[in-house]
């Protein structure tokens, strides 16, 4: 049992008994030390320095709840994030956990931190939300995907212990090893993928269920969302400044709320590429080739230098191949 | 020094010559120390004050132009007069600068070094001294004079018929006539053989006329004596007293005693040694145009070969051409080195055109070399010397009554000339229509002396050159002359076919013939065997061969373009050998005729035809085979018929009627011949235990009933159009299935089939794409369209339920790995009443606009002011829509192109959809298909070999180009070989869809974005002109590298294919000793294990054994899982897990093995990262390293991949 700490880190040593061959998985602990960088208020609020424990080189198939088991003896864990990088937007799922009142924008960066966040089913968040809005209407979910989802390895994540003192507990050396535990809820192996094949083939019902009320909160929000929007029928958009605010999607090629034109896309696209003839089409074009003798001239020793050019060119590489004995044929 | 900084500026007209700068000065300038030199008055009149300005700036331009200069100048200025002429010269009279320049680098490397031929000269003359001096021997009974020079360990090496007791003519011996140089050397126009051969020095060494007597062409009496006179000479060689120090042996090109010539080759060390000029002398004897052999008797129409006893009863024998010719023959090598003397002088491209058509000759096995060559070409260098005469003076007018081919200009070029002889070959057929080179002093034999259906070419010298060269393998000339003209008249830009036509070697068999055959002769027995034939063709042997041929041709007829045989060049042998010794074993390449090829009948005469006799030579051609049989048009025709019970079988139809040739006329039994289709057609077949459970089941099977089953669905899904909220507009397949190249034949699994075991179990899904008709219900939002695809696809689900009682459907709701909401992941698994399963996704073109605009809000604003502009989509759903995008354009856009194109392209040609298979199960077995080559791609890369990667328009109504492979086997060769030496780094066009209109704004839906990608194979066609489509992660460089050492070894093993020793097999079996761990899987748990190359029966054969484990399986909840395979979803997930880790190979058909590789640079320790992307473990104190360094856990990766894979994995074993 190691207790140097290698670059800061302490090594939680796990022994595998139950693989053929015995090994010894090494996880690298730290306290976590907020960021340098101006450490913003929702980040401190989801990491707390003092209880946070930095882990590094998690097994790839953990769950929260196995992390939990595994520092047990440390201490009461508040919370699991891994890998880090979707820290910020956990930080953003809490705050709104915190409060119910949110507005629709939130909805969508909501799902996009879900696809993120592995450790729980995908769906679930979104009705504890759907529940929390009086109005809104209830998503029926899927069946939930086998829990355990499989990160990269070598990944990180931040144990969030209820109490500072269970840091060093966690850090210390210990006598024995701790084996991993396993979490029989969420199988491994073959019977994780046969549950996974299940799972992503619900009943027909269940199915329907599910879009049909997804399709209700979408209409929900979406008519929420024309609501809450400062845009009204044959109004343009006029901003704090009073700038009108020039948008496609009016009638007839006009902006919304109409008055003014908007370029059509077609035109847009044709300036773009650069080929936008409309006013030189007419005209013939500007300088006439081959007028004078001089042009005639150099057209003809420029030609005569390319033709000069190729061949030196030609040459050159047939050189490189005569070179790599390319020209021996047997 | 500020003499030397003058400025360019102003009216300055100082050359740019001086303005040279010493760069230590212009970093001096900015501390003012040498400031005040610039007070100094300049030459120029520009004002101190601006040059400061501008110094730096103008300091730079000066050294610019400076560098630039000595290569620029050059090539800015226009070529002078005489290397203009060059240029012009070289891209008029050879089509392009670079392959003039090319001809010019080949040329000198083909020649042999005259300027060293001083050794040679000594040699030479010693030999003329020798000769001259030899002694006269009296004639003698053959036999005595035999046994005398025997005493010298030298055998006469007599011909048929070998002279005996009675013999009434004499052999004797006087010093030759004449000694001449002749053949190529002469001339300087010898070309280097193929293999390192040496080049051959001719010596004319002719028969002195008092030997011969007028009668001598009758019963191969010259050839008696024009061996006992080379005997002699070889005697003399090797007579210690001579002082030639030589070895002398004896040769017979073709097999064929009659033109036995002498090979002599100084010692190495002896003051003659020739080893560095690397040439053989080559003594050849002659008869002189005045001996007493009367010409008039050589005419092909005169006998003379007696086989009645009485001489009397000439004329029942039949004509001798052959025989005829080889007296003929002797004549001539004087008389071609004087004709060809005049002609090299006549054009001066002459040497050069002859050299590149030897080079390109040799390289395609028209001529001698120690691989097999095609049959009759052994001894033909006058064959190409007549081609080029031919050209040059024209044709002569004897065989029809105006000359079609009028001479050539003296002035053309040596690749116009090679062009023209390509030409020629590629179109005349020399066995129809006879042709002959006018000669001043004309010919000596009457056009129709030459008997018909033979091949007749007489060139200058009086003598037909094809004599002894079967018509098969002209016909192969003609083939390939055409190929490689094909390829010449292509655009030059697409691909440089110099390298083709010169430099590669084409005499491999696999990828040169449909069909290759290697016949074992030696119990080979002529049905009908004549002493007459026997002596005409020289020996038994190549009487056989000669009938041996015919007689396929004659079999296969149209089905096959050219029969050729081939064989190693009869080998050099001993002085004390009489007879040329002849390899037993013969190859027959067969290039099919792909339209005839796979015919089921053969039809022979009417049996009302008014010539009785010709039912009576069907009968007897085909003995047994033969049947008369009544036709639906009511006529009553001898015919005979090949049945056939598979496809795989008919596309054995032309080996089958070989065989049967074979069998029928030269009692060759089946074991003599080998044949490499059925080991082939075997890695495609499921084992026999598994097709007899389907065929229980009265499964369906086959493509043609998987498209069958498609189209009926296509026809329900239409019945139920009305209830559906959206009508469907399309339907289309993408799915190896229903375009004929899934590596295994589509099978059904009725819900009828008795308890399929568990390794058997895999039903493939078949891709479908549904379209429904434009609505402006669907929602404006990515997340939203895909609940309703779902939505849509219950319903479809639900009513096609209703409809049809036994189809069962199910919604998949997502894809096991990717969680992405926005990327198009609903299907819906259909299985029909019959068993076949579909996977149907549904297609909005919506989402390409809405993916757009997520992954760039404002195309409108250029990139640069954009980066500089705050916002912009947040990089995270930005990645994901790309990602979605990628699936997207791949899935809806290009796959149901690609699906049509590949279709088209496997009725078009037969033999490309069963190259696919192949192809796919080699890449498979070798563990890198689909993980790291799309099946999409391999499909595109063996179409090169059908469709050529040259840009031009091919549309299906043009018959197929020539030189498209005719059989599965040889497209399976010609892929290997195109992987094995294709320059990915260069790319490849593939023109797929030839006549189909490429519209700009197509292209442009297809586009994929291609940066950062991994993919280094760009296999481009017409509507994905950046080539990365299927390409665009893999394969890397280094997978690239590895897929081609992969296809250099097995073309390695094809080319051994030949010898007979190596198994097909051993090209699908991998390796697995180089891999650095290996997993092994419960075969008995995988669902595709029957698919395996290596398929235990055993496996799932293992019934009783376990009771009880059998009966728990039984009562699986669902028994047909489309597509469900665990060992390919644990593959995903460990090749994802560990992607910086290791990386993962295994065989997708049911491979029941994991091979990994450590990830190299993690083999050394190196320093801690809290991003290390990898499992490791502190380095061991002991081991004297710095303590913060870690290394790779292999043992707790192993154990953990071990967790897994609980279930599945039975065995981890690590390479020590």
């Amino acid at each position: 049992m190691s207790t140097s700490t290698i670059a800061g880190f302490t090594p939680l040593r796990v022994p595998n008994a139950s693989s053929s061959t015995p090994s010894t998985h090494i996880i690298y602990a730290r306290l976590h030390s907020g960021s340098k960088k101006a450490s913003r208020k929702g980040k401190e609020a989801v990491l707390p320095e003092g209880r946070t424990l930095f882990l590094v080189n998690v097994p790839p198939d953990a769950t929260e709840r196995e992390l939990v088991l595994f520092f047990k003896h440390a201490g009461t864990v508040e919370r699991v994030i891994f890998d880090g990088d979707s820290g910020d937007e956990q930080v953003e799922n809490v705050e709104d956990e915190d409060d119910s009142d949110e507005d629709g924008e939130g909805e969508v960066e909501e799902e996009d931190a879900e696809a993120e966040e592995d450790s729980q089913p995908r769906k679930k968040r979104k009705t504890g939300k759907g529940a929390a809005k009086p109005t809104a209407p209830e998503v029926i979910l899927l069946p939930p995907r086998p829990s355990r989802t499989f990160r990269k390895t070598g990944g990180t994540a931040h144990v969030i212990f209820t109490d500072d003192s269970s840091i060093s507990r966690a850090l210390a050396p210990s006598k024995k090893d701790r084996p991993w535990p396993t979490d029989p809820e969420s199988p491994v192996g073959l019977a994780h993928y046969a549950a996974l094949h299940a799972s992503l083939r619900p009943p027909l019902d269940v199915v329907k269920a599910h879009a049909d009320s997804y399709m209700e909160l979408f209409d929900f929000e979406q008519a929420k969302k024309k609501q809450q929007s400062k845009y009204r029928k044959g109004e343009a958009i006029v901003d704090d400044d009073g700038f009108t605010l020039v948008t496609r999607g009016g009638a007839y090629g006009q902006t919304v709320g109409g008055g003014v034109g908007v370029a059509s896309k077609k035109f847009q696209s044709e300036v773009r590429q650069g080929n936008g003839k409309r006013h030189r089409s007419k005209k013939d074009p500007q300088e006439k080739e081959a007028f004078y003798a001089f042009q005639i001239h150099e057209k003809k020793r420029n030609d005569l230098i390319e033709l000069r050019q190729k061949w030196e060119e030609d040459k050159a590489k047939i050189e490189k191949l005569k070179s790599s004995r390319k020209f021996k044929p047997y | 020094m500020a003499l030397e900084r003058k400025r360019k500026r102003g009216q300055d007209p100082t050359p740019q010559k001086k303005q040279r700068i010493p760069t230590v000065f212009q970093t001096n300038e900015d501390d003012g120390s040498i400031h005040s030199d610039d007070d100094e008055p300049m030459p120029s009149g520009s004002s101190v004050g601006d040059e400061e300005e501008d110094e730096t700036e103008d300091n730079a331009e000066a050294m610019l132009v400076e560098t630039s200069k000595p290569s620029g100048s050059a090539i800015k200025r226009p070529p002078t007069a005489l290397e203009l002429r060059d240029i012009k010269d070289a891209t008029d009279l050879y089509r392009s600068s670079s392959f003039k320049l090319q001809i010019d680098a080949l040329l000198p490397n083909t020649r042999p070094k005259y300027q060293n031929s001083a050794p040679l000269d000594r040699f030479l003359e010693s030999l003329h001294t020798c000769f001259n001096s030899l002694p006269s021997i009296s004639p003698r009974h053959p036999l005595e004079a035999a046994k005398a020079l025997l005493k010298q360990s030298v055998a006469v090496p007599y011909v048929l018929p070998l002279p005996g007791q009675d013999t009434n003519w004499k052999v004797g011996f006087e010093k030759p006539s004449e000694i001449v140089l002749a053949g190529s050397w002469a001339n300087k126009l010898a070309v280097k053989g193929t293999d390192k051969q040496r080049y051959t020095v001719d010596l004319g060494v002719e028969i002195p006329s008092s030997l011969l007597q007028e009668k001598d062409y009758l019963n191969g009496r010259f050839f008696q004596k024009r061996a006992y006179f080379l005997s002699v000479l070889a005697a003399a060689i090797m007579d210690k007293k001579s002082g030639l120090h030589s070895e002398a042996v004896f040769s017979s090109p073709s097999g064929d005693s009659r033109l036995t010539c002498l090979v002599v080759r100084p010692k190495t060390g002896s003051n003659n040694d020739l080893t560095k000029l690397n040439v053989d002398v080559r003594i050849i004897p002659t008869l002189s145009a005045s001996s007493p052999i009367p010409l008039h008797r050589l005419s092909p129409t005169k006998a003379n070969i007696r086989t009645t006893a009485s001489s009397e009863d000439a004329s029942q024998d039949a004509p001798s051409p052959v025989y005829n010719n080889a007296i003929h023959v002797a004549t001539t090598p004087k008389l071609q080195l004087l004709r060809s003397h005049t002609l090299k002088g006549l054009v001066s491209a002459y040497s050069d055109a002859l050299t590149l058509l030897r080079i390109w000759a040799n390289q395609r096995g028209y001529g001698r070399g120690s691989r097999l060559g095609i049959r009759g070409f052994e001894s033909t260098g006058s064959l190409w010397t007549a081609v080029l005469d031919l050209l040059i003076s024209g044709e002569d007018a004897g065989f029809r009554k105006s000359a079609k081919r009028k001479p050539l200009g003296k002035g053309v070029s040596s690749y116009q000339l090679f062009r023209a002889a390509l030409d020629l070959l590629a179109s005349h057929d020399f066995t129809q229509d006879h042709i002959r080179v006018r000669a001043e002093t004309g010919h000596s034999f009457s056009p129709d002396d030459y008997p018909a259906n033979n091949p007749v070419f007489v060139d200058a010298t009086g003598v037909n050159v094809l004599s002894s060269v079967p018509s098969g393998s002209l016909d192969m000339l003609r083939y390939d002359a055409r190929v490689t003209l094909d390829a010449l008249n292509e655009d030059f830009t697409a691909q440089d076919p110099f390298k083709d036509a010169f430099l590669k070697d084409h005499r491999e068999f696999q990828t040169r013939f449909d069909v290759v055959l290697r016949v074992d002769l030696s119990s080979a027995k002529l049905r009908t065997p004549s002493v007459q034939s026997t002596i005409e063709h020289g020996s038994l042997y190549n009487a056989l061969l000669a009938s041996l041929l015919s007689k396929l041709r004659q079999g296969l007829g149209d089905r096959a373009k050219a029969v050729v045989c081939l064989h190693s060049a009869c080998e050099d042998r001993a002085l004390t050998e009489t007879d040329p010794a002849h390899s037993p074993v013969i190859y027959i390449g067969l290039i099919l005729d792909i339209e005839n090829a796979f015919r089921l009948v053969d039809h022979g005469p009417r049996a009302d035809d008014p010539d009785p006799e010709a039912a009576t030579r069907f009968r007897d051609f085909w003995g047994e085979k033969a049947e008369l049989r009544r036709f639906k048009d009511g006529s009553i025709v001898e015919s005979v018929v090949w049945d056939v019970k598979t496809s795989d079988e008919r596309t054995k139809i032309p080996y089958f009627v070989a065989v049967h040739i074979l069998a029928h006329h030269f009692s060759i039994s089946d074991t003599d011949i080998q044949h490499w289709q059925d080991p082939f057609d075997a890695t495609l077949r499921l084992p026999e235990s598994i097709t007899s459970i389907y065929q229980v089941a009265k499964a369906e099977t086959g493509f043609k009933a998987a498209m069958a089953a498609f189209d009926g669905l296509v026809k329900s899904l239409k019945a139920v159009d009305e209830e559906l909220p959206l009508g469907v507009l399309n339907v289309s397949p993408a799915s190896e299935m229903l375009r004929y190249t899934n590596v295994f034949t589509p099978i059904a699994v009725p819900p009828s089939t008795p308890s399929l075991p568990e390794c058997a179990q895999y039903l493939q899904p078949m891709e479908i794409v549904l379209e429904f008709e434009k609505s402006g219900r669907w929602p404006d939002d990515l997340r939203a369209i895909q609940k309703v695809k779902l939505a849509l696809l219950e319903r479809v689900a639900s009513k096609l339920m209703e409809s049809t009682p036994e189809l069962r459907a199910t919604v998949v709701v997502g894809d096991p790995v990717s969680t992405s909401d926005i990327m198009d992941t609903a299907s819906l698994e259909i299985i029909t009443p019959q068993g076949w399963a579909f996977t149907a996704r549904i297609w909005h073109d919506r989402e390409a606009k809405l993916l757009d605009t997520t992954i760039d809000d404002r195309p409108h604003i250029p990139a640069h002011i954009k980066r500089k502009l705050p916002g912009g989509p947040d990089p995270k759903s930005r990645q994901a829509a790309l990602e979605a995008k990628e699936l997207y354009v791949r899935r809806f856009i290009h796959a149901p192109r690609h699906h049509r194109a590949i279709a088209a392209l496997c009725h078009r040609y037969t033999a490309y959809a069963g190259t696919v298979r192949l192809i796919k199960r080699w890449l498979a077995s070798n563990w890198v298909l689909q993980k790291y080559l799309s099946v999409e791609a391999v499909e595109l890369l063996s179409a090169v070999v059908f469709l050529g990667s040259a840009r031009k328009a091919s549309s299906s109504s043009q018959p197929p180009p020539i030189g498209v492979p005719g059989t599965k086997e040889r497209g399976f060769a010609k892929v290997i070989e195109l992987l094995a030496e294709w320059e990915w780094d260069k790319g490849i066009f593939i023109p797929l869809y030839g006549d189909e209109q490429t519209e700009a704004d197509e292209v442009q839906k297809g586009s994929l974005d291609i940066s950062g990608r991994d993919g280094v194979w760009k296999i481009s066609t017409e509507f994905d002109p950046e080539g990365f489509v299927w390409t665009r992660d893999a394969p890397d460089a280094v997978m690239a590298r590895r897929i081609q050492k992969i296809a250099t070894a097995t073309w390695k093993c094809l080319q051994n294919l030949e010898s007979g020793d190596t198994p097909v097999m051993t090209m699908f079996w991998h390796p697995e000793q180089q891999y650095d761990f290996l997993i092994g899987l419960n075969a008995e748990l995988l669902p595709r294990y029957y698919q395996n190359i290596r398929a235990d029966p055993s496996v799932w054969d293992r019934k009783g054994k376990y009771a009880n484990i059998g009966s728990t399986r039984e009562t699986r909840s669902s028994p047909v899982q489309p597509g469900y395979d665990p060992a390919q979803l644990l593959f995903d997930d460990l090749s994802r897990i560990y992607k910086d880790t290791f990386l993962l190979f295994r065989d997708p058909l049911g491979g029941d093995r994991f091979g990994g590789v450590w990830e190299p640079r993690l083999k050394e320790p190196r320093p801690f990262k809290i991003l290390g992307k990898f499992s490791a473990t502190p380095v061991p104190k002991d081991s004297g390293k710095d303590k913060s360094q870690v290394m790779l856990n292999k043992e707790a990766i192993l154990s953990e991949v071990e967790r897994f894979g609980a279930g599945l994995i039975t065995s981890i074993t690590q390479r020590i």
